[in-house]
């Protein structure tokens, strides 16, 4: 593993970017943002904790999405990643700095969430710690998913829609802004496919706002091996065809 | 030094993209020089180890690129044909980061990148992220990358495509600062003949010819080239222009106002095996 590589990369592509281009920063805190807004205001306050918690599993998951356009626009038209493969790198190299780098990007987002969440006392150092596991496991998986989008095109047109449509898809379906026993158990298990599923159910329990579900570990520990096995597939490091 | 054994490349349907190339490659600059879709590109990145050949092998230092793949990647450098900096990062930026892929310490990776930037003319430029940067300073960034690297094979796939005239000469410039094994492709005939010491001719996925830029045009010495608009006889027909090859003592039966006398070039070679540069 170059260490090197992935520290700079998340340096450079993910602390240089909020200073340089803050506005992505803010578009992906825009719909988590305004979403609980909403909550807030619907629920006369009732589900502003589950939408504190969901939001930032929301805005993670979003954060680790938009990978999907970067990788696919790294690979295809900057041509980045050609230039990388003839290096002493490996796919796995190129694949953890984008995700370090996404988990460096959402920092700022993190701290207004802590900050929200310190002004509901919603932090004990138990579901604090929890919350940094589901937190980088999310990005792990949520960026693996990226690659496997990324890898999966062979033209550029079509990514930006597929990466808002997944975004929504992953951010608003799962039980990210509700309590999770307001779905059918059927249905939770179907939008388990979303990582943020999971994530948004574990966090739940352990912030004590719903019942822990022991069965969305496994579903997530199953999740993170799965989609970062067939990332490493989809990376097309090598092409064979 | 490389060394291609029977590299083919056949796509999905039979697309044959490489046929069956030999040939041995020394250092200096080399350049591969074709029409689109002649297999330049593809035969860069296989050997770049990107591209996994249907049959054949190549040897770069003696390292096979299919089964030494992890060793021949240390001792290349592969600048994409059309790569494009990530706009919001610097110059500076993007080269050490490119360095440190390769396995440079923090240290010699900033020593390396600075050093590059100043050969290149980019180091007052080093800090501006590179979306404010010129066409040709963009590319001199990719060559500032194979310079700082110290690596001694460089692949170059169409570096000067796309640019205006005075950035393909700042990047030529640039170019020329390279040792160890260059290997460029190119459909500018100037730039195979500006930059290269040994120049491969390339067709259908094939070698047609090699040599430098005077061996190649040595056989022809005597012969000029006679362009038209009007039919001439036994000549070629590319778009509405007829070219013909005549011995220059014949100069003057078409030394009038209709036709063009121009010199033997590297792009005549392919018109006179009927290849079609423009298509």
């Amino acid at each position: 593993m170059n260490l090197r590589f992935i520290g700079s990369m998340a340096w450079y592509y993910g602390i240089k970017t909020i200073i340089r281009g803050p506005s992505y920063l803010i578009a992906s805190l825009a719909t988590p943002l305004t979403l609980l807004f909403l909550v807030y205001i619907l629920s006369h306050g009732v589900l502003v904790k589950f939408a504190i918690v969901g939001g930032l599993i929301a805005f993670i998951g979003s954060v680790g999405l938009s990978g999907a356009g970067d990788a696919a626009f790294f690979r295809l038209q900057l041509r980045m990643q050609e230039l990388y493969v003839a290096t002493e790198i490996h796919a796995s190299d190129y694949m953890i700095a984008f995700t370090l780098s996404y988990l460096v990007f959402a920092i700022p987002g993190v701290v207004l969430y802590a900050y929200l969440g310190t002004i509901y006392h919603l932090f004990t150092l138990f579901n604090v710690l929890g919350m940094i596991f589901i937190m980088v496991f999310l990005v792990v998986t949520t960026t693996a998913i990226s690659f496997i989008i990324s890898g999966s095109i062979n033209h550029l047109r079509n990514i930006w829609g597929i990466t808002a449509i997944l975004t929504i898809i992953t951010s608003i379906l799962p039980p990210t802004f509700y309590p999770y026993y307001y779905v059918p158990n059927a249905f939770l298990y179907i939008i388990s496919l979303s990582p943020t599923t999971p994530a948004a159910v574990l966090a739940q329990g352990i912030f004590g706002l719903a019942p822990f579900q022991i069965n969305m570990v496994y579903i997530f520990i199953v999740e993170i091996i799965f989609y970062s096995l067939l990332a490493r597939f989809f990376v097309k490091w090598q092409e064979k065809r | 030094m490389i060394d291609i054994k029977g590299i083919s490349k056949i796509y999905n349907k039979n697309k044959v993209a490489v046929n069956n190339i030999n040939c041995r490659i020394e250092s200096g600059i080399s350049t591969i020089i074709g029409k689109n879709g002649a297999g330049k590109t593809t035969l860069l990145r296989i050997l770049s180890t990107q591209l996994k050949p249907s049959s054949g092998d190549a040897f770069i230092d003696n390292l096979s690129i299919i089964k030494d793949v992890e060793k021949v990647r240390k001792k290349i450098v592969s600048i994409p044909q059309e790569s494009s900096p990530i706009g919001i990062l610097t110059s500076y930026e993007q080269v050490f980061l490119y360095l440190t892929a390769r396995g440079f310490s923090f240290k010699s990776a900033k020593d390396e990148t600075l050093r590059a930037l100043k050969i290149v003319n980019l180091y007052n430029d080093r800090n501006r992220p590179t979306d404010e940067l010129s066409g040709g300073m963009k590319r001199k960034m990719f060559v500032a990358m194979a310079l700082a690297s110290n690596a001694e094979n460089i692949f170059l796939d169409e570096p000067t495509t796309g640019l205006d005239p005075l950035s393909r000469m700042e990047t030529w410039a640039a170019i020329k600062m390279l040792s160890g094994n260059v290997i460029l492709t190119t459909h500018y005939m100037e730039e195979a003949k500006e930059l290269s010491q040994r120049i491969y001719m390339m067709n259908d996925g094939s070698i047609i010819n090699s040599g430098s830029y005077n061996e190649l045009l040595y056989p022809y010495r005597n012969k000029i080239r006679i362009e038209s608009y009007s039919k001439l006889d036994n000549s070629y027909n590319i778009g509405n222009i007829y070219i013909k090859y005549i011995n220059s003592d014949e100069m003057g039966k078409y030394n009038d106002e209709y036709n063009v006398i121009k010199k033997i070039t590297i792009e005549d070679l392919f018109i006179m095996r009927g290849v079609d540069l423009e298509s």
